[in-house]
């Protein structure tokens, strides 16, 4: 686990939901929130001076509410919008993560961010554990955001 | 000066955020017209009177870059204000987005991001400055 990219990965979370969602980001876990169940996933893959996957769990129940918030409803949106708002936080998040990878000078291409399955593998190559990851309390849930980088 | 403003962006989600966000940085508006691809955007164009574009670099059909190269190129729309507004970080990229004449706002971004962009872009003066009042969305840096 690299902690200084871990760092960058929570600044940059934490940054996209509070002037995004208009949420309070917390680094510290209430137990509801550590043991909240995951309810969505999105990624992003990403190509240039390095390769790898950002990975986005919304868990316990926060979805509804953060695409509500980035919409400025009151309700929550369908579902096809909750699925854009976990795309577009995953995009929001690798960008701005990424020049701390290699430097604010180089050019990445990022890929269209994806809603995975449930039963997908999340690693962009089997059984491969994450290079950094972060854990954002929001309200009664939380968002676990795993960084997969690969070898070029 | 009420803008008229058209919002480019594949995602219904980001667009609903650009409008919500404009809506809050009290910049004066008229209409708000929104297209999801460049193809549209231009039709956007054609059949409106628009004062400024805010355009997302990635989407398909017609991407930004050349939604921008094709706005700039039309005489009609060649001194259209436009900002992009992208999660791209990479300060070479950001350069050569400027270089076509637009501003540029990074995702996230705050009301009073957003409005700062507008009033350069636009040239719109800042009465709010002026009068010292308070500043709509400059209480949003949680």
């Amino acid at each position: 686990m690299n902690d200084k990219i871990a760092k960058a990965l929570y600044r940059a979370a934490a940054l996209t939901f509070e002037e995004l969602g208009f949420m309070f980001p917390s680094a510290d876990l209430d137990p509801l929130q550590k043991y909240a169940t995951v309810d969505a996933v999105g990624s992003v893959d990403f190509e240039g001076p390095q390769k790898g996957r950002l990975v986005v769990k919304m868990c316990g129940g926060v979805l509804p509410v953060l695409a509500a918030n980035m919409m400025g409803e009151l309700e929550p949106p369908t579902d096809k919008l909750q699925a854009d708002a976990l795309k577009e936080i995953a995009n929001i998040v690798c960008g701005n993560l990424l020049p701390t990878l290699a430097g604010a000078k180089q050019v990445f291409q990022l890929k269209t961010p994806r809603v995975l399955a449930m039963t997908d593998d999340f690693a962009p190559t089997p059984g491969q554990a994450p290079t950094a990851e972060a854990h954002v309390g929001l309200e009664e849930g939380r968002a676990d955001l795993l960084l997969f980088l690969l070898e070029s | 000066m009420a803008l008229n403003v058209l919002v480019v962006d594949d995602s219904a989600v980001m667009r609903a955020i650009v409008i919500k966000t404009l809506r809050l940085s009290g910049v004066a508006l008229g209409q708000i017209y929104e297209a999801k691809d460049g193809e549209e955007a231009l039709r956007v164009l054609d059949e409106n009177w628009v004062d400024l574009a805010l355009i997302d670099i990635n989407m398909p059909v017609l991407d930004g870059m050349d939604l921008i190269d094709q706005v700039r190129g039309n005489p009609e729309t060649a001194d259209l204000s436009i900002i992009v507004v992208s999660t791209e970080s990479s300060e070479t990229r950001i350069e050569n987005v400027q270089r076509k004449g637009v501003a540029f706002v990074h995702k996230p971004f705050t009301p009073e991001t957003l409005r700062q962009a507008i009033l350069r872009a636009t040239g719109v003066i800042d009465e709010r400055q002026d009068s010292k009042s308070s500043v709509p969305g400059g209480g949003f840096d949680f």
